[in-house]
């Protein structure tokens, strides 16, 4: 049943934004290639038309969790003006966690807008 | 539940590259920082009120991945253990108090635990050792002992014939010499029947188990050696089997090593083979052990034995007396004298923790009212109540783990103390006690429990320290505390009074057995008893001559000394014991007496009363009438009212005319066995008129002179010496020692309740010096101004010592019930004492008084010196 997603919603707000942030932060990996934090902030912000605006504070600890769970590689590569900067880079497992969280994310959406009545 | 596996190993590693995984951040963000600066220069990106304080928090941002690095938990825990360990070195006195306090409590209660464990918790190092049972036939009056407990040719036919038990065996104990590997050194030795091994279900690690024509008298000597000997004299020689020793003289060939830890019967070293076969008339009393069939029950195998028993080779001696059948776990029995004591040493200790726990937790409690300007300082700063509570948690756990950490070593030494000075066969099974992760685990949870007490102490005093920083209701909070304080020290003095009666009650157990008249003087008198080996033991007139020669050689070693000789002697390790026909009487008298051999001049060494007739004397030998000399029990038991001189008795069952005996003396009746038990009976026969070798082979010479009887010794150790090289006293001592060693138990049960007691008394008074101490403090301002108001220093330390009494009392009213309650569980241990007994309570309740009114003299002094003006002057406390 479709209203179930709403029951399953865990019930800490950030825990919520966070699987949120991480998801984005890997569909922006996934499709843009290796990209900075600055990079992904930014792409975040150009792709939502400014209405995603990544809070750095959220941004570094969410790249180090995900980091730790093995979504993402980091490395430290030049960038195009000759400065070091870490790259992460969407990993196997990260894109097995994409693909979960976007059917999620989709069902979800679509049951809300029924919801809403809007579908 | 892998993923959540995997998660965990990456934070644990994380945790340990936090430095680096820091630096990175730092760099990752200093990169971010330039990016943002240069495009908002550039003007690339449009502006917006956010940017410019977007990274205004870097120290945040560190924080929150600094959480996902590692455990956030931890960094708090390690951040309120180094705040403990500042705050406990700023009080040396209370913390050294404490985790010395938590260190003896923790450890005297693992090392007693080890003691447990090894002895009463593991199971006997032999498969499935429930089903090893003892099976006994005797008289029901007899107790279950390993040493005896059935007939040689009863456990023949029981072994033919059993269907309950799968296997049986049998065995004796003995000693040996081993000659030629070093020094000759005696040897504790079992001779063990068929299947010993089998039933016991454990081979030889080295080699092989005895096989079928060894069994056999006649075959060759063979022997299996204990590991330890294995280690020890043949230096582990892995080519031993086959090797050739010496043991009391013979020839024998070791066939193999039993594995390490395998001690059954108990401190044994060498096993060889037993001949069982059935021999008419010997009525000589075996262990028989068994192993059950599975399925079968102790009550089928008692059955069994009652129903087989009527075809067992009838005993003439016994009479009236029937036998019953019985068996008794091996488990139960090997731990069987032990276990209550173990148990009691377990309870004892126990309360030594209880009195620990108590005393810490009260100098907790005072500490933290000592503490509350601190604490009201912190909370002042911001400080919640669940931080502060949590950093006093982490103190208690400091605390309790310095105290654990030393425990650890308290208890390996403990333990070892413990079985060091433990008598031979106080402990059973020692081999397996040991200091090890099972023990470890038990000082860890100890200590758990331990803390979690003194939290919740804590926790409660801490409220009330929180409320009496606010200076509301500090009167009604500090009296509240001082009578918990109060109660808790009267509980530990009650405690301590407890084991101090137990103690008492040893003490007195101790001095009763010394006090017993055993019916012989055993000052100055030295002994050495040998036995001889199976190949020197020849004929009974061969024995005769050479006892007889050592008693010439040994009566010239003291001038003006006497010797004299006794085959087994009182109080040693085993009597013999046997009926007997006494003239008038028809069969058997119904009572056994103590048979012993003696030479002429033996009542005289050992000042036995001579009540009647004569000694023996030299003239008394081989070719001359039979004589013996009766004890006064025997001679009013056979002819009250009569002279028993005169009379006549037989060792034989079916006496011939020969076999008559005249008794021509009568003698006082002493303890034969044992100090607790009654005089024994006896009947007295000179050697030289034994023929039994059997009864001749194993002597103890007896010498009494003005000289010193340990300085003797030596000389005594000489003349064997000069008449055989090769053999070694089986003891060589004086018989004041000997006598001694039958104390020893008491006297070390009565040493270590003495070591938990002084612990127990000594926490105690240090528990009323601390709520003396607390009290004088806290009422300074009050003291100050009674002083004031002209109370001299004498009614000030009235005032204190009468709250000193009123502790004691308390405690004395609660320890006396207490001991009366609990020093039941000593009774069986007791000697001419009631556990009740009046006087040892009213001792150590003194004891306990005096030394309460001492630990509460040192605060009262400082309460008489208080200068009114300065304790004014401060704020009330």
């Amino acid at each position: 049943m479709p209203m179930s997603y709403l029951v399953r919603m865990p019930p800490n707000k950030n825990e919520l934004l966070r699987g949120t942030l991480d998801m984005l932060v890997l569909k922006t990996l996934a499709a843009g290639g290796p990209m900075h934090g600055y990079g992904i902030a930014q792409h975040l912000q150009r792709v939502s038309d400014e209405v995603l605006r990544i809070e750095e504070g959220s941004l570094y600890p969410a790249l180090q969790r995900m980091r730790q769970r093995g979504l993402i590689k980091p490395e430290w590569r030049e960038t195009p003006n000759g400065q070091r900067a870490r790259y992460y880079t969407i990993s196997a497992a990260g894109r097995k966690q994409l693909g979960e969280s976007a059917s999620t994310f989709g069902e979800m959406v679509a049951a809300i807008a029924r919801v809403m009545g809007t579908a | 539940m892998t993923a959540r596996l995997r998660e965990l190993v990456a934070r644990v590693r994380d945790f340990f590259q936090r430095d680096r995984l820091s630096a990175e951040l730092d760099d990752e963000i200093a990169f971010h920082r330039a990016m943002m600066a240069r495009d908002r220069t550039a003007g690339d990106e449009p502006r917006d009120e956010g940017v410019g304080r977007r990274f205004g928090n870097t120290t945040q941002i560190r924080e929150d991945a600094r959480a996902v690095w590692g455990f956030a938990w931890l960094d708090a825990l390690l951040q309120d253990a180094r705040y403990a360990a500042r705050s406990f070195a700023r009080t040396p006195a209370f913390t050294v108090v404490a985790v010395a306090t938590l260190a003896l409590g923790i450890g005297a209660n693992s090392a007693v635990f080890a003691v447990v464990r090894g002895v009463l918790l593991r199971p006997l190092p032999f498969p499935e050792p429930e089903r090893l049972y003892l099976a006994s036939y005797q008289p029901p009056e007899i107790a279950p002992r390993m040493q005896i407990s059935m007939v040689g040719n009863d456990f023949i036919e029981l072994a033919r014939a059993t269907r309950t038990f799968s296997d049986l065996t049998t065995f004796a104990l003995g000693q040996s010499t081993l000659t030629g590997v070093g020094d000759p050194v005696r040897l504790n030795t079992a001779q063990v029947s068929a299947g010993f091994f089998d039933v016991l279900g454990v081979q030889p690690a080295i080699g092989r188990a005895f096989d079928a024509s060894e069994r056999d008298a006649t075959g060759p000597k063979v022997a299996i050696l204990a590991h330890a000997l294995w280690r020890e004299r043949f230096g582990g020689d892995s080519g031993i089997v086959g090797r050739t020793v010496l043991i009391g003289g013979v020839s024998t060939t070791v066939v193999g090593v039993m594995p390490a830890g395998f001690a059954f019967p108990p401190d044994q070293s060498v096993w060889m083979p037993m001949d069982t076969r059935i021999r008419p008339g010997m009525q000589m009393r075996r262990p028989v052990i068994g192993r059950l069939q599975r399925g079968a029950t102790a009550q089928d195998a008692q059955a069994e034995i009652a129903s087989l028993a009527p075809k067992f080779v009838p005993d003439p001696t016994q009479t009236e007396a029937a036998s019953v059948a019985r068996v008794f776990p091996l488990e139960r029995l090997l731990v069987r004298n032990a276990k209550q004591l173990i148990l009691v040493f377990a309870g004892a200790v126990l309360l030594v923790l209880v009195i620990a726990i108590a005393n810490v937790g009260n100098l907790l409690v005072i500490r933290a009212a000592g503490r509350r300007h601190e604490l009201a300082l912190r909370t002042a700063l911001g400080a919640g109540r669940r931080r502060l509570f949590r950093q006093l948690l982490a103190e208690n756990a400091v605390l309790v783990g310095a105290g654990a950490a030393i425990a650890v070593p308290l208890a390996y030494g403990g333990t070892r103390a413990l079985l060091a000075f433990a008598p031979a066969g106080t402990i059973p099974r020692g081999e397996s006690v040991a200091v090890d992760g099972g023990v470890l685990a038990f000082t860890l949870a100890t200590a758990f429990v331990v803390c979690t007490v003194l939290s919740i102490v804590t926790a409660v005093s801490q409220r009330s320290a929180t409320s009496m920083a606010l200076a509301a209701h500090q009167t009604r909070v500090t009296r509240a505390r001082r009578a918990t304080t109060a109660f808790v020290v009267a509980g530990e003095m009650a405690l301590a009074l407890v084991l101090l009666a137990g103690t008492g009650l040893m003490i007195r157990t101790f001095a009763g057995l010394r006090a017993v008249d055993l019916g012989f003087d055993t000052s100055r008198v030295s002994a050495m008893t040998i036995a001889l080996s199976p190949r020197q033991v020849g004929t009974a007139a061969e024995l005769h001559a050479f006892h007889h020669d050592m008693l010439g050689r040994l009566a010239r070693v003291a001038p003006g000394g006497t010797a004299a000789m006794v085959n087994w002697r009182p109080l040693g390790l085993f009597q013999i014991s046997g009926t007997f026909r006494a003239e008038g009487h028809d069969g058997s008298p119904g009572f056994m007496v103590s048979k012993p051999a003696v030479s002429a001049d033996y009542f005289r060494v050992m000042r036995i009363r001579m009540l009647a007739g004569r000694d023996f004397t030299e003239r008394d030998d081989a070719g001359a009438p039979p004589v013996a000399i009766i004890s006064s029990a025997v001679a009013s038991r056979l002819w009250p009212g009569e002279n028993a001189v005169g009379k006549r008795v037989s060792m034989s069952d079916k006496p011939t005319a020969a076999d008559w005996i005249s008794v021509v003396g009568v003698v006082d009746d002493i303890h034969q066995l044992e100090v607790r038990g009654s005089t024994v009976p006896a009947i007295y026969q000179p050697y030289q008129q034994v023929t039994q070798p059997l009864f001749l082979a194993q002597m103890t010479y007896l010498v009494r002179s003005s000289a010193d009887a340990g300085q003797l010794l030596p000389a005594l150790r000489a003349v064997l010496r000069d008449v055989d090289r090769d053999l070694a006293p089986m003891s060589l001592a004086t018989m004041d020692d000997l006598v001694a060693e039958t104390r020893q138990e008491p006297l070390f049960q009565a040493r270590l309740l003495a070591v938990f007691a002084l612990l127990a008394l000594t926490l105690a008074a240090i528990g009323v010096y601390g709520v003396l101490a607390y009290s004088v403090a806290q009422r300074t301002r009050e003291i100050g101004i009674r002083m004031a108001l002209g109370a001299r220093g004498g009614s000030v330390v009235g005032m204190v010592m009468r709250q000193t009494l009123f502790l004691a009392g308390a405690g004395l009213a609660l320890g006396i019930g207490g001991a009366i309650a609990g020093t039941r569980v000593l009774n069986r241990f007791l000697f001419s004492v009631t556990p009740t007994d009046p006087m040892t309570l009213a001792g150590v309740s003194l004891l306990l008084a005096v030394v309460a009114l001492a630990a509460g003299a040192i605060p009262a002094r400082r309460a008489s010196r208080i200068d009114p003006l300065v304790s004014l002057r401060r704020d009330g406390d």
